[in-house]
């Protein structure tokens, strides 16, 4: 009776279910419980982070598996996210050669009209009454605390305008943004808009449309476009950054409406902002050689600004876009780098409490052999 | 001599390469350039660019910006630009019908300034995709 008994156990040992015979099932747990007593203070003294394991085998196994599982995925998503930065770093590059010129022609022109009193309807400075916030914000989530920083900065505002007796209204730019201010009935929103992978001028191009009209038909007097500002791969800061009334001299107001920025600065970080995705954002003069004094202007130097102005604006618009998708894939990168790292550790400590209780069990289970053969003697 | 003209947008250099003339259409009108052009700076309107190259011309839609010629060299910057043979003439026509019921629907001044400018841009491009005209 005995010896089939032990049979059993030994049969049963690979599966170590809890469905196995209910005889010997009391014994097998008889012996996990001072291993846990064993495992559970010695854990603490090796990492205070550590929080003691307890389950049984099967579900350590379980565990350890979806640990390793999740540490693919991130890993996976930190490469991806790796491979985007880079993508959007051409985007930036390609886009240098227009905003260069833009700035050379804009600053030359600029020049020309120091003197004259000119009127231009983006440059119209009104008394502020109402103002737009564009919000620029993720797609997608997993990337630390990038979509929360913006949203914070964006509420923050909001309540600074509140506090001033303004009133506002948001654009929404990116999934996570718009789902946040869905939630939030009482915060009037003008439009939702999505982003999308990698920001084109059409993308900044229906903002710019949006912005402009809401600007000219004066329903609002000041835009302001939330962003992430892309500073290395591992630090990033929401700013809020002034779109319009854009001064004729490309002075950035700030947000209280002072300008601060001399025309030159404001240009000049235009063509160094982010040329490369490195911290290069140092004020560089740019060559102002090319324009010949002979040039004539085909139209009245007024129509030309009032041309190259929205082109000012798209571009502007599309390097928020950029940097803000830029900061994006930097922070997703690191928040994923850590998840793995995570992962790894998690999954450390996990096969070391799972081997422990293996052991601890087959050490048990021998000395049961043991204890039973010598009971038959 | 020859004529150098560069197409940017904020996206991508559209076009950069040397051309025999370019026609293109300005807020004060059509004006051809051929080599050696006296320098002048230009507002450029949502319109078609014209550009001959070896006997033949090609269309670009334009969709606002700047040009500046000098040197024989012209820089043209704009939103956006696509080249005819690149846009699709059913989608555009479909786009520019789009354009047209919105604009009969748009009230306020907004709404028009917006509804007015989608409306331009698809003409546009549907006189970019037809390559007679």
């Amino acid at each position: 009776m005995s010896c089939s008994n032990l049979t059993m156990l030994v049969s049963s040992k690979p599966s170590l279910s809890e469905s196995s015979a209910l005889s010997f099932r009391s014994a097998v747990s008889s012996f996990q419980l001072p291993n846990h007593n064993l495992s559970g203070p010695s854990n603490p003294s090796r990492s205070s982070s550590v929080i003691p394991v307890r389950c049984g085998l099967r579900d350590l196994r379980d565990r350890i598996d979806s640990v390793k599982n999740t540490q693919k995925i991130t890993e996976a998503m930190k490469l991806v996210a790796a491979a985007k930065v880079r993508r959007a770093q051409e985007a930036v590059v390609g886009a240098r050669p227009f905003s260069e010129t833009l700035v050379e022609v804009l600053y030359n022109i600029n020049e020309q009209l120091q003197t004259d009193d000119i009127d231009v309807p983006l440059t119209k400075v009104r008394p502020v009454k109402k103002v737009a916030l564009v919000v620029v914000t993720g797609d997608r989530g997993l990337c630390g605390g990038f979509n929360n920083y913006i949203i914070k900065k964006a509420e923050a505002r909001i309540r600074d305008l509140k506090a001033l007796g303004l009133d506002y209204t948001i654009i929404s730019v990116g999934k996570k943004g718009n789902s946040y201010f869905l939630r939030r009935p009482y915060i009037p929103v003008d439009k939702f808009l999505e982003g999308s992978n990698l920001p084109t001028a059409k993308d900044a191009q229906a903002i710019a449309d949006d912005v402009f009209s809401f600007f000219v038909s004066e329903e609002v007097d000041k835009v302001e476009l939330l962003y992430t500002k892309f500073v290395s791969l591992v630090k990033s800061e929401p700013v809020i950054h002034t779109l319009l009334p854009l001064s004729p001299k490309g002075e950035i107001c700030d947000i209280n409406g002072n300008c601060v920025d001399a025309a030159e600065d404001e240009f000049f970080r235009l063509t160094t902002k982010e040329g490369k995705l490195t911290v290069e954002r140092d004020v560089m003069r740019t060559k102002t050689t090319d324009f010949s004094a002979i040039l004539q202007f085909e139209q009245d130097p007024v129509q030309i600004l009032d041309a190259l102005l929205p082109l000012y604006l798209n571009s502007q618009i599309l390097r928020a876009l950029q940097e803000s998708l830029a900061s994006e894939l930097a922070s997703r990168m690191s928040a994923m780098s850590s998840a793995t790292d995570n992962a790894s550790e998690l999954k450390k400590n996990l096969s070391r409490v799972y081997n422990r209780q293996r052991q601890a069990k087959i050490t048990g289970e021998i000395l049961e052999i043991v204890a039973g053969a010598d009971a038959l003697v | 001599m020859t004529l150098n003209l560069s197409v940017l947008t904020p996206n991508r250099i559209v076009w950069d390469s040397e051309v025999e003339e370019i026609v293109l259409s300005t807020n004060s009108g059509q004006i051809g350039i051929l080599p050696n052009h006296a320098p002048i700076a230009t507002a450029v309107d949502i319109g078609i660019l014209r550009i001959r190259l070896n006997d033949q011309w090609l269309t670009m839609a334009l969709m606002g910006g700047f040009a500046r010629i000098g040197n024989n060299e012209i820089t043209v910057l704009v939103n956006d630009a696509e080249k005819g043979s690149d846009i699709n003439p059913q989608e555009a026509q479909q786009t520019l019908e789009i354009a047209e019921a919105n604009v009969k629907k748009a009230e306020g001044r907004r709404q028009k300034i917006e509804a007015n400018l989608a409306l331009r841009r698809a003409r546009t491009r549907v006189e970019a995709s037809n390559p007679i005209s």
